[in-house]
């Protein structure tokens, strides 16, 4: 065990057990993942994703790039997770990724052998013939050979849920500035929201040796953490990481609630997706060390000197016995500080400067050997054993160490700002690009505003907040101030690589290294967003935080620019990786989009249906019995007993629309082809809706229950639509007539009763009121109560029978439907399903969505004759357009075919007999088809060219798709009772 | 899952579904607006998205000129009252059938709520006597706060009821 004896966050009296590998380990509560291993002495713990070399851990945060391990098992296995950023729990299970047959030995290593071969865009090159190879060959084997972890390929047993937010000011993260300017929100009492990734507020508080107000910065920062949460006003999210920012001052985020790789308690979702709508936002993100360019930077044993502080003093894990510290900064000097506070042996500290420093002779004190102007050429050892450094005057030295420290300049973390337009700019005095213009309503502050010190931090975060108060409105006049003791915060970053020996890694996750950078140049690729490209640079789960930097400055020195002509990309959400779950939420599976039901639904399952979406909508298709092979001997059933007795069918998904108002006649008048302003009342009319541009929109009926008070219908497709529509036209082209509407589709359960013994039927159900053929003849409809409730009768028939549609209140629509079958028994009453329902009217001829397609116009349909010459309308002038009255345009015919065995199917195109199947030949196209259990055959309804003339001849339906021509008759589309002598019986 | 008419009671949270409460819509006619419609049932109608109690009948404000009336008289009649006290002016139709409504109250109510609304209903933007048209899960609701318990009423029509049960469930268990 590698672990300080005392001191740290992590609580000694809770031993947790986990295992890594197979093998069980033990750590305590307040570790993460990365520093239970660490203590335990694990140094390897993934191979990297193109030379599968062996890594280690080098962060202690969200930026890792390389210890990415699998967690859990089953379902519950989640790859790519970062372990310096799971909170480690009791049971956790953790696998390395990317080896086989094991992290130790790991045979793809031999790639490094073949490393010339692998540079950047190297399969651009290498394996580009033959072409079909690619698909076969080269993408499988590349596949396998790179990548990362895999997933469970099982459904995700855990769940998600989100939640809106809404407040004054959004602090992102808590660090010195983030908890400094949320106290100064807060203590003035605007509404604040407190996010970080990490599940302590504190950020480098927590690992730093450093007063702040005479307390520990790590106790400092507890304290604030209690104080934020006692307030009514502030709401502290912990474990959330903000990842998007969007118009409009929206920010999203998301919260760890359960733990990665196990089961979570009943009911407790894995993760929660937050929408923040915040007035004003600081963005107190922190900024990050960047690693050195050397040859083997990325060796086990070689972690960012921050790091090894954080890990040495919030964790007491030890990383390591002998130790060399490479730094350009002054925050090098104070973790070697640390590393030797902890009581790891600092042997010598490097610094590629060569100015004395003021932590020199402390540093020297405890025994540490100080190279000024020195840089570190190469590192060595599977895991580290030896550093080779380049003394400022040329000479080299080899060093025995097991932990090499390493300290570059800082980075602002910027990439959330660096959105909506925000382009980061190079800042030279921080040697480092940061934020000129910011999102609406953002600032940053502290290390993300380059000020990097504790102190500095503080007093940014305080003033930020004050600004941001400023502009909500607030005057704060009693801001707080903070006294902490001295930290130093200069840098200067030395880019170039020394003359090293072996790979020196630019991006550790993407195996990009400082010749692919230069490669990349030569060959032309010399803007960052194609270098990102063509190298993978600054791509995958860390975004680059470790590697873009040291990318552009090499780049800049492979092309003789300075950093700020290259530049540096900007960024889009998410920041952080989000898992698909998080963003679906409970819309999965069944949920995926909400359902509707209609009043019939349960009663439509206990009768056997079988349900189709509609839309949203569930609707019977058919009631299959036991006694009935498939589906379509239950179609069949449902037509015949339809036409022969009754049947009902729950139509309650047509669109329905109350019209009210002293011109609601002249507004119908004016949306319909026909007319309506002097239909009678409680009489019905079959209307036809056009387009602006002259097609049809949709078809239905209209009723007049009073002189101001229609009410139509529209089908189930159009309804919102149509609704649309009509608000359009009353709202924005004819506000000047009294005409109001409003959609009723959800008060009205409405079921079509259909057959010879219809009438009987609802006469017994009903026997109060006349339905004979003289009080209720064919579109007629009246009202009346049925226990205390409306109920509403149209004659209408859409299957040619005769027919009623009853209509109820939704309410009771349920008891209608149960009270009809009840009352039907004695008739040989059935149900009977949307797909009977299609199957009826295609024997009638009517035109449904399939031919209400949006390419046909009314005379196209046969209903031309409708449109009237007496009134304007929507679409009038449109549909005489001469495209539109072309006589060759397709028009609405029958088909049947000549064969009667053979099937017609929908979507097949009609050609002359004997034409050649070609788009110049092309006549038209089958809409709708069906089996007529009535004739016994297939049949169809159809557009062809020239159609109405057309009766008798034949075509042939050329399906290429679904397979088989057939040779069809064209007829008259009404097949069935053309007189309709039925429907008026 | 909630089963119709059994809410759920918990510390802070208690969940009912109201059974057979009336609905109207009320849309004005030309020339009419809350005011000159409210005059026929000796009030004002506000205007926005309020409500306006007047008598045992909450007007929800749903859209300009535009109300949702519902009360927890007698469903068959509510409607037709209604219009005839509103004739000339308004435009009534009855929408009883059309919404199922669900009662949510105690501390963590708004809580529960903002999982689903995505608008603020922080008691400085949110209070009594408003409302809002929005969207909770895909599913179109109507909501209006009761009290500053707080209540909130919340109207979703009844073919998604199922679907909005399930959301309830969803959001409730995680408390």
């Amino acid at each position: 065990m590698s672990r300080r004896a005392e001191g740290g966050l992590v609580d000694r009296s809770k031993p947790l057990r986990f295992t890594f590998d197979g093998r069980d380990y033990q750590g305590f509560e307040g570790d993460t993942l990365a520093s239970a291993l660490i203590a335990n002495d694990v140094k390897l713990v993934a191979r990297s994703f193109k030379y599968h070399r062996p890594r280690g851990i080098l962060t202690a945060g969200a930026d890792e790039p390389n210890a990415l391990v699998t967690l859990g098992n089953g379902a519950y296995r989640t790859p790519n997770t970062r372990a310096t950023t799971v909170p480690l729990y009791d049971g956790l299970t953790a696998v390395s990724q990317n080896r086989w047959p094991s992290l130790a030995f790991d045979l793809l290593a031999v790639n490094q052998l073949a490393s010339p071969l692998f540079v950047a865009g190297f399969y651009y090159k290498t394996f580009m013939r033959p072409a079909w190879f690619w698909e076969k060959v080269y993408e499988p084997i590349i596949r396998r050979a790179a990548g990362l972890g895999s997933l469970s390929i099982q459904p995700d047993p855990d769940c998600y849920d989100r939640e809106h937010a809404f407040c004054d000011l959004l602090v992102i993260g808590g660090g010195a500035a983030g908890l400094a300017a949320a106290l100064t929100a807060a203590r003035a009492g605007l509404r604040v929201i407190l996010a970080d990734d990490d599940m302590w507020l504190g950020g480098s508080l927590l690992g730093e040796r450093l007063e702040i107000d005479g307390r520990q910065s790590a106790d400092w920062a507890l304290d604030r953490t209690r104080e934020l949460a006692g307030m009514p006003n502030v709401s502290l999210l912990t474990r959330t990481s903000v990842f998007g920012i969007y118009d409009g001052c929206e920010y999203t985020a998301f919260q760890q609630l359960s733990n990665d790789g196990a089961p979570a308690s009943e009911g407790t979702p894995r993760q929660r997706l937050w929408k923040i709508i915040a007035r004003r936002s600081i963005l107190a993100t922190g900024a990050t060390e960047q690693p050195l360019v050397f040859g083997g930077n990325d060796r086990p044993g070689v972690m960012m000197a921050s790091a090894v502080s954080t890990y040495v003093n919030r964790f007491a894990a030890l990383p390591g016995r002998r130790a060399v510290v490479v730094t350009c900064s002054d925050s090098g000097w104070q973790s070697a500080l640390d590393i030797q506070s902890a009581g790891i042996e600092v042997i010598a500290l490097v610094d590629t400067r060569a100015t004395e420093h003021s932590l020199a002779s402390e540093v020297s004190r405890r025994g540490a050997k100080i190279f000024l102007g020195a840089r570190v050429r190469d590192a060595f050892g599977k895991t580290l054993n030896r550093v080779e450094i380049e003394l400022i005057d040329g000479s080299i030295r080899s060093l025995d160490a097991d932990l090499l420290a390493m300290a570059g300049a800082w980075r602002p973390n910027i990439g959330l700002g660096a959105a909506l337009g925000a382009k980061p700019v190079w800042c030279e005095s921080l040697q480092s690009f940061r934020l000129a213009d910011t999102p609406p309503g953002l600032v940053a502050a502290g290390a993300a505003n380059g000020h990097y010190s504790a102190a500095a931090a503080l007093t940014d975060g305080v003033a930020k907040a004050v600004e941001q108060a400023n502009e909500l409105g607030r005057s704060i006049t009693d801001a707080p101030g903070f006294q902490t003791s001295e930290q130093l915060a200069s840098a200067h970053q030395t880019w170039g690589t020394s003359s090293s020996r072996t790979k020196a890694f630019v991006d550790f996750q993407n195996d990009v290294t400082d010749k692919d950078v230069q490669l990349a140049a030569q060959e032309g690729f010399v803007s960052v967003e194609h270098l990102k490209r063509y190298t993978t640079l600054g791509m995958a789960t860390d975004q680059g935080m470790t590697s873009q930097l040291n990318g552009h400055a090499l780049l800049a020195e492979a092309t003789g620019r300075t950093v700020g002509e290259v530049g540096t990309i900007r960024a889009r959400p998410p920041v952080r990786p989000v898992a698909i779950g998080t963003l679906a939420g409970m819309h999965r599976g069944m949920h995926f989009r909400p359902t509707r039901r209609t009043a019939s639904h349960e009663l439509a399952e206990a009768l056997g249906a079988s349900f189709v979406d509609v839309g949203q909508w569930k609707r019977a298709q058919w009631f299959a019995r036991l006694d009935e092979e498939d589906w379509q001997d239950a179609v069949n059933r449902e037509v015949r007993q339809t036409r022969s007795r009754v049947g009902i069918c729950d139509v309650s998904t047509l669109g329905k629309i109350d019209v009210h108002g002293d011109h609601a006649g002249i507004l119908l008048d004016r949306l319909y082809i026909n007319g309506f302003s002097q239909l009678a009342v409680g009489k019905a009319r079959y209307g036809v809706m056009l387009r602006e541009d002259g097609h049809v929109l949709d078809d239905g009926t209209v009723t007049r229950f009073a002189q101001d008070n229609y009410y139509i219908t529209t089908t189930t497709a159009n309804a919102a639509r149509v609704m649309q529509h009509i608000d359009y036209a009353r709202q924005v082209l004819w506000p000047e007539l009294d005409a109001q509407a409003v959609s009723v589709t959800e008060q009205w359960s409405t079921f079509a009763i259909a057959g010879p013994q219809s009438r009987a039927l609802l006469q017994a159900a009903f026997p109060d009121v006349d339905l004979s053929n003289m009080a209720m003849p064919f579109m007629r409809a009246m009202r009346f109560r049925w226990n205390g409730y409306e109920v509403r009768i149209f004659r209408i028939s859409f299957s040619g029978e005769l027919a009623f549609e009853v209509s109820v209140s939704a309410m009771v629509g349920d008891q209608l439907i149960t009270y009809l079958f009840e009352v039907g028994e004695q008739f040989g009453v059935i149900p009977y399903g949307t797909e009977a329902l299609g199957v009826m009217r295609i024997e009638k001829g009517h035109v449904a969505g399939n031919e209400l397609n949006g390419q046909t116009t009314a005379a196209d349909l046969g209903l031309g004759k409708m449109m009237s010459t007496k009134k304007d309308f929507i679409g009038r002038i449109m549909a005489q357009r001469p495209g539109l009255i072309d006589p060759s345009r397709p028009a609405l015919v029958g088909l049947k075919p000549i064969d009667r065995t053979d099937a017609l199917r929908s979507g097949g195109h009609l050609f002359a007999e004997g034409a050649p199947f070609s788009p110049a030949n092309d006549q038209g196209y089958v809409t709708s088809s069906a089996y007529s259990a009535t004739l016994g055959h297939s049949i169809a309804l159809g557009m062809l060219a020239h159609g109405r003339e057309r009766c008798g001849e034949r075509v042939v339906v050329h399906n290429p798709l679904r397979g088989g021509d057939v040779l069809a008759e064209v007829c008259n589309p009404v097949f069935y009772d053309p007189e309709g002598n039925r429907l008026r019986g | 899952m909630i089963l119709k008419g059994i809410g759920y009671v918990d510390e802070g949270l208690q969940i009912e579904e109201r059974q057979n409460v009336a609905f109207a819509s009320i849309l004005a006619r030309k020339n009419q607006n809350g005011e000159t419609i409210g005059e026929l049932i000796g009030g004002s109608l506000r205007e926005g998205p309020l409500t306006t109690i007047l008598g045992d009948t909450v007007y929800i404000g749903t859209g300009p000129g535009s109300w949702l009336a519902t009360s927890s008289t007698k469903a068959t009649d509510f409607a037709d009252n209604l219009a005839t006290k509103l004739a000339g002016r308004a435009s009534v139709s009855d929408q009883s059938g059309a919404y199922c409504v669900t009662r949510i109250t105690g501390d963590r109510a708004r809580h529960l709520l903002q999982r689903g609304v995505a608008i603020n209903l922080h008691p400085d933007v949110f209070t009594t006597g408003c409302a809002a048209t929005t969207v909770i899960a895909h599913i179109a609701v109507v909501i209006w706060q009761i009290d500053i318990s707080p209540t909130y009423d919340i109207a979703t029509f009844r073919t998604y009821s199922p679907d909005f049960r399930h959301w309830l469930a969803h959001s409730w268990r995680s408390f």
